[in-house]
Order: C-alpha cells, then structure tokens, then sequence
C-alpha cells in the first residue's frame, strides 16, 4: 500500500494503531475460520471512535482500497477474511457500554463481548438473555453483523431481535444513528422501528457489506434467578418435534431447548459428560434438553409442571438428568469452543435454520452426507425463537491431510444445497449459499442492487455477496 | 522442559483453532477478568495475543515468515505466565508452545544470549560478579554456614536486587530453628534461559547446578523464588536430572505455624493485604493457600482478594524474560496489576516471589500508586520479630 495513505492513516489513529508488519498482517489474514484460506491486506488500523472509523473510510473510499471490518474475528465461516491490498479496521478498542435503565436498553461500543456487558450488567441485576457460545470472545457488534444466536435464543430469538438501533460508518464515511437514536433529542435506545423501513435491518447479518457498525444499542431484561433443567427422551424424531412446538404454543418459558440424536449425544457426552458431571446414563433414541427460566419462581415451577405432562401427553418420559442442560447453560458463555475445540481436528461450519418440525430431514441429510463423503462429522442444534430451529454441522478433517481437507469441502458445498432442497435457510449469506441455488437469484440481484447504491466504490467487504464483486 | 520433538511441536501448535478466548475473556462466573497482560498494555494488535502469537510460531516453523527478530518479536513478548492456558479449551498449553519454539527458532535475540553468558560467566543474570551473591548474609546478626544438608537458595533476584527477601527468609528458618546453609558457589537455576530458549545452555547450566547440590551434600533444598521453585523441582524433573528434596518457603512456614514452632503475634497495626498470585508457584506448581494461610495466620492482617486471584491471577508483567527484552512494557504490566490491588483498599500488595515483588514495585512507582509492596516473608518475619522483641 501507497505510504502515503499509510500516513493519513495514521495521522487519524497514532502510529501505535496502524500497522505493516509482515507478521501482524499474518495474523489478521485469518479468523477463527480454520476451515477457509487466509489472505493477506496491506494493513491493519485499530481506530478508537465512531469518527475516526469514519475518516479511515472516506480515505478508503477516495483511493477505492477494499475495507474488512472486524472485532473479535471470531467468525467461523471466513466472514472476515480480508482481501489482498486491503484494510482491516479492527473495532476492539470500542469499549463505551452506556446504560438506560429507564429505557430498558444498553448501548455498547463494536469492541465490547458478551462476557464483558454480562459482568457489567449483572451489577445492575440484567442481562441481555442470548448468548453466542463464544461469548467471551465474540463482540455484540460482530454477532449483529452474522445475526448469531445461542442460549436463550430459544425463548429470546437471535441477536437481532434484541436490537433497537446502530450506529454505522456507511461505505462513503456518512455516520448514521438508526432507531430511536436517530432522533439526537431521544433519551437514548427505546425503539427500533422509527422513521419507516427498519433500516437497522438492513445492517443486520449483513456481514459488513453495507456499513460499519460502531455501536449497537439492545433490550436488556431482568436478570432470572429460577431455572428448571431436565431432560425429556423419546423413541421417535416426530415426537421429540412435537414436544418442542407443543411448549411453545403452551407458552412455556423455554430459555433453550437443544434436540440430540442418540448417537450424537453419546458424542458429546464424551466430550463434556464428565466435565459437567452428568451420569452415564443410556440415553433413548431422542432426547430433549430444557431450560425453563422465569424472574418468579411460582411462574417457573407452573411451566417445569406443564413441560412434564406435555412430554407424557407424547408418551416420551422425563429422564431427570438435569446436569446435562445445567451444564449447558452454566457454561453458556463458551460451550460451543468447550466442545468444538476438546475433540477432533479443524472443521468448517455449516449454520443454517430448519423448523423443529423438519428437524429429522436435516439430520438425515447430514448422515447421508458424511457416509457419501467418508468423513467425520456431528451437528446438534437448538430452538431459536417463535418457530425456528438453528444447525450448526461440523465437518472434521486433518489440517495436515490436504485430501481429508477437500472432501471436506465438498460436502460442505454438497450440504448446503441439499438442506435448502428440504426448506432450510442461511442466516448468513456465506458464497456457498449462492452456488447452485436458482431461487436465491432475484432475492440476490436486490441486494446487489442495494449494495451498488450504498457502495458505488465496492469498498466494503466486496467479496460476500456470492463470491462476485 | 524434556527434549523437543519438532514434529509434536508442530502438532500441537495445530491444536489452536482461534476461537479468540486467550485475548480478553471476561467471564465472571469462573472468575476470569481479562486474559492476556500483554495484550491488555500494548496497542491490542493480534500478535499481542496468544491466538496471534501462535499463527506466528506456525508461520516462522513451516517458513512461511522470514525468521528474524522483529518477525520473533511476538513470540518474546509474552510473560509466559499461562492464564491463556488456563482458559484454552483446545488440548494443549500455548504458553508451553511458546516457550519451545523460542528454543527451537535460530533467530538473533541479542537480550537472551547475553544472559546466558552471564549466567555461564557469574552464576546470574545480572552481570554481577558471582561472590556478590552471598553479600546479604552480612547484614544479620547470625552467621550461616557455607555447607549443609539443608540449603536456603536464595536465587540471583533476592540475592542481588532484592536482598530484604533473603535476609527475611534466612531470619524466618532461624527462628523456626532449623539449621540451614547458604553455598558459597550457589548457581544459577537457569529459569530465565529455559523461558527465553536458550535450552541447550539451559540443560548444560541444569546439569552443573544439580553437580554442585551433589557435591555439597545437599539433601533439602529451600528456596523464596517461585521461577527458581519452578525450574529446579518441576523443569529439573522433566530433564530427567536428580535433585535434591525442594521447599518453596510457604509451604515449610505454613507447616511451622501448624507446628507452633513459628508464633506470629499482634505487629500493633492492622494491615490489609492483598496477594498476588506468582505464575510460578500458583499455576505452575499449585501453590495457592501456604502464603494467604500465613498471612490470615497474623493477628491484625485482613486478607482481601484482587478481581483476579488464584489460578486466574493476571501476571506481575516480570516472567518469560520479558523484564529483560522489554522492560518497559513488564513494568506496564505490572502498573494494571497494582491498580488491580489498589482497587481492594489494601494497603500492601503481597507476594511470594522476589522476582514479581521487584516488578510490582517498580509498577507502583510507574503508576504513581502509594501501595505496599512486600514478599510474604517479610510481612511474616515482622510478625516473628515483633513477638521476640515484646
């Protein structure tokens, strides 16, 4: 990269925020992707105010230089990988969390993670009740810009729907506060939906594309204090489904419900059974784990009644394990790299949403695939809100076996188009979900359309929508 | 540290998938505030990080960066101190990855060669002449012997910068009664070459000290350091060299008051302390309740816990060589954990080792903070004299 650019760069930010370096570069090639390639940008700038993000995109812009915007760099699915030339904007040193306790809402800086608001909330007596598995290193912003969700989704939805507004550095350097916040003489968060389309919406699972969030301001509620964990087995997949939706049109307070396989379940048993102290048991065919929450205790004990007679209204039975879900949940801030990370090699990730309904489909199109391809893989997955389900499928392979590597990779492919044949879809528009999926064009081609308009200059993570730029 | 195996070292450091969490968790509920000291007083780029630094040991070992010092820098900038490890959920400890790949690499670091050779020349780091090291023994008011079966080791840290920690430990064993030596030619444990790389020399180092024990007929020896406490029990061990019986002092003080042959009694004045955790003696070697049993073992002491403690203690900033490859940056490391004590109300940050006692003083003085700051030992043998005094 030109050294003058360099240098506007830095005089934004301090030389001690921009850098060069072979090595540091090296790093920021990456995320927590192992499964995709690196590339390596020109430099990396970690900017300390809305305002100086912006200034680093006007200078972007004017030279045309593509711009990966990137917090915790956690992502799985190689979102963040920036292009060769670029700029990296690292938004870690946003660190402001401002609280409304009238306005039950918390704004937080792009460089703020899930275990950060949750100590800060917790002196308050709140929490924002949905948490990524890799909340202590995965910032609120870059879990807004892939629309994550985790536990607490189940009752809560994904991070989306705590969101009530953004602050966002357009691709042209223009600042703009969405949401109620959008009035500068509003008390501060109250409302998402103001000044007529949700434009928040639009930055939402945008991957960066069509702005750079600085801030986002979401719902905060009063933190539970009364759980109810168990577990529920059944014989067939369609019962265990039905129990699902059955607690939900009873408007059971389910805070996550995660469904497992037999097999499956006795793979994450091995690895974390023990570490959360769960009895070896023999699990049925299909079991169902629950967390039931509530701020007032009555309230909890009336819905752990109900899921009980709901699951033997099914003839499944409760197995009265409730260390597996309490595990889940007390270790709700990092289980997903609790048990990606104890076993097996490198893996990709294939996260899409299904219906509890569907969850069977999905789960024989995984085995069909992994037999197909001859690997090794898992998926599990959990409740995400009014009538979702979200997968995560893991596909293993040996980093050092190139072969493993590209098998791998094409039942990656192979999955995708196969869950989208069965009605799933992707929550984050990762190239893969493009390739060979004719239904998705005309939704397509309005993006593009969007991104033209807000971006004319294609600077801002211009390789997402479909691999084209 | 045994014999390296290049090609499991290489494994192991495929082990990392990057899930981030060696950065900055903050996970209150299992009592982590924050993870990397060195990431938190530098600018924050990846390769401040043990996720970053990682990538690097990868990229230098498979020759995908070119191996010199400024592309190494990352891999030096680390205490070493194991908080990462502490979280990683992945099957392997980075901060032992690290510190074998310094070994491995054939890069130029000007720093750690010159302290081997002052080690191999003077029997310390320090560049001091090697008869200095027995100096402090002067100042007490009873003499040691040269020879015995039970050694104090006082360690090059307590004998030549900070020597209070050595007088106080030799006054504490003297008045518990034990009879103890001081050696003339007392070696260099070699802890600081382990943990910069320089493992060859290290091993050749290990080999003489553990002659010179043999030779002087030692049969126990007590140490106040927790790197020397570290390299001679646990790193001895791994290379598979006979050593003698190794105390840290805690550990023997806390069995002397259960004992009652140590009797600490009222100094006249409260006291409220904080401890800090040496990576050393806590999560290397376990060591948690000996030096906070002692202190809440003093009449008028009120023991308070810093945010982090324990086996989640942030680092003192001084361990991994960084004090002598970047001294600054230990000491702004150093500068957080005193305002982590600050924030207790504690009126002296202790600890067990003279080494991050140095380091923490030199951090309170950076950042203009009126706080105490003593080894256990000192605040005990306060406690022993005050009584034979009365």
């Amino acid at each position: 990269m030109d050294k003058k650019i360099v240098k506007e760069i830095a005089a934004i930010v301090g030389e001690e925020y921009v850098s060069t370096r072979q090595d540091v570069l090296l790093t920021y090639s990456q995320s927590a992707s192992t499964g995709f390639d690196g590339a390596m940008p020109d430099l990396v700038v970690k900017p300390g105010s809305t305002e100086e993000v912006a200034a680093i995109v006007k200078i972007a812009n004017r030279y045309k230089i593509p711009v990966t915007p990137r917090s915790g760099g956690t992502s799985l699915q190689g979102e963040v990988i920036p292009k060769y030339g670029g700029i990296v904007i690292e938004l870690l040193r946003l660190k402001e969390i401002t609280l409304f306790e009238d306005l039950r809402s918390v704004r937080v800086g792009a460089g703020v993670t899930f275990g950060q608001l949750d100590k800060f909330l917790n002196q308050h007596g709140l929490w924002v009740p949905v948490y990524p598995e890799s909340s202590l290193a995965c910032t609120v912003a870059g879990n807004v810009v892939v629309n994550g969700a985790g536990p607490g989704s189940s009752k809560y939805g994904s991070i989306a729907e705590m969101v009530l507004g953004l602050t966002v550095v357009l691709p042209t350097g223009e600042i703009i506060k969405t949401g109620a916040e959008g009035n500068p003489n509003a008390p501060g968060p109250y409302l998402r939906y103001s000044f007529g389309p949700d434009i928040t919406g639009l930055f939402i699972g945008s991957l960066g594309m069509f702005g750079i969030i600085t801030t986002i301001s979401v719902k905060t509620y009063k933190r539970m204090q009364f759980f109810d964990y168990n577990t529920y087995g059944f014989e067939t997949a369609e019962q265990a489904e039905r129990f699902i939706h059955e607690l939900k049109q009873n408007d059971v307070n389910t805070l996550f419900i995660s469904l497992y396989e037999g097999q499956i379940l006795d793979f994450f048993m091995e690895m974390l059974g023990e570490e959360y102290g769960i009895p070896k048991y023999d699990w049925p065919p299909y079991t169902v784990s629950l967390i039931i929450g509530h701020v007032r205790k009555d309230v909890m004990q009336s819905d752990a009644a109900m899921a009980r007679e709901i699951c033997e209204n099914l003839d499944g039975f409760v197995i009265n394990i409730p260390e597996f879900p309490r595990g889940e949940w007390e270790d709700r801030l990092r289980t997903f790299a609790r048990a990606s990370y104890a076993h097996g090699w490198h893996w990709r990730i294939l996260y899409h949403h299904h219906t509890p309904m569907h969850w069977h489909y999905v789960i024989e199109k995984i085995w069909e695939g992994l037999d197909k391809f001859g690997i090794l893989g898992q998926t599990a997955g959990f409740a995400t809100g009014h009538a979702s389900f979200n997968f995560y499928p893991h596909l293993y392979f040996d980093p050092a076996d190139k072969e493993d590597e590209e098998k791998v990779r094409a039942m990656h492919t192979w999955l995708a188009e196969q869950v989208f044949k069965v009605g799933a879809v992707p929550f984050k528009i990762a190239p893969y979900w493009f390739k060979d999926v004719p239904e998705m064009t005309d939704y397509l081609n309005l993006v593009k359309r969007m991104k033209k308009e807000m971006d004319p200059n294609n600077i801002l993570n211009p390789h997402i929508l479909g691999g084209e730029e | 540290m045994a014999q390296i195996d290049i090609d499991e070292l290489h494994e192991e450091m495929l082990q990392c998938r990057r899930c981030g969490l060696c950065r900055e968790a903050v996970y209150e509920a299992k009592g982590f505030n924050g993870i990397c000291p060195v990431w938190e007083n530098t600018s924050g780029f990846e390769t401040d990080a043990m996720r970053g630094k990682i990538m690097v040991a990868l990229a230098l070992v498979e020759g995908r960066l070119e191996k010199t010092a400024e592309n190494a820098e990352a891999l030096f900038q680390c205490t070493l101190c194991g908080n990462c490890t502490q979280i990683c959920p992945a099957e392997f400890e980075p901060n032992r990855v690290i510190e074998q790949v310094r070994a491995i690499l054939d890069v130029p670091i000007k720093v750690r060669d010159s302290l081997a050779d002052n080690i191999f020349e003077k029997d310390n780091p320090y560049d001091e002449p090697a008869d200095k090291k027995r100096e402090w023994t002067r100042e007490l008011d009873f003499s040691i012997p040269t020879t015995g079966e039970t050694i104090y080791f006082a360690g090059c840290t307590a004998a030549l910068r900070n020597p209070r920690v050595a007088r106080n430990t030799a006054r504490i064993l003297h008045i518990a009664g034990i009879d103890f030596a001081v050696m003339e030619n007392e070696p260099c444990c070699g802890s600081v070459m382990m943990r910069t790389g320089k493992m060859d020399k290290a091993v050749e180092n290990a080999q003489e000290a553990a002659k010179r024990f043999k030779e002087a007929g030692v049969q126990r020896i007590i140490v106040s350091c927790a790197g020397c406490f570290k390299t001679l029990k646990k790193d001895y061990e791994e290379l598979g060299i006979e050593m003698p019986e190794v105390v840290h002092v805690v550990d023997l003080a806390k069995e002397l008051i259960e004992q009652g042959r140590l009797q600490p009694t009222d100094m006249d004045e409260e006291m409220t302390i904080t401890y800090h955790d040496p990576c050393h003696l806590g999560r290397e070697m376990n060591v948690y309740d000996s030096p906070r049993d002692i202190l809440t073992a003093i009449p008028g002491v009120t023991l308070v816990e810093m945010e982090t403690h324990h086996d989640k203690a942030k680092c003192c900033g001084a361990g991994g060589g960084l004090r002598s490859y970047d001294s600054d940056l230990s000491k702004r490391i150093a500068a957080s954990r005193v305002k982590e004590a600050e924030a207790t109300g504690a009126d002296i940050i202790a600890t067990a080792c003279p080494f991050c006692e140095t380091n923490l003083s030199s951090g309170a003085e950076l950042a203009g903070i009126q706080l105490g700051t003593l080894d256990v030992v000192d605040i005990l043998v306060k406690a022993l004299e005050s009584k034979t005094k009365k």
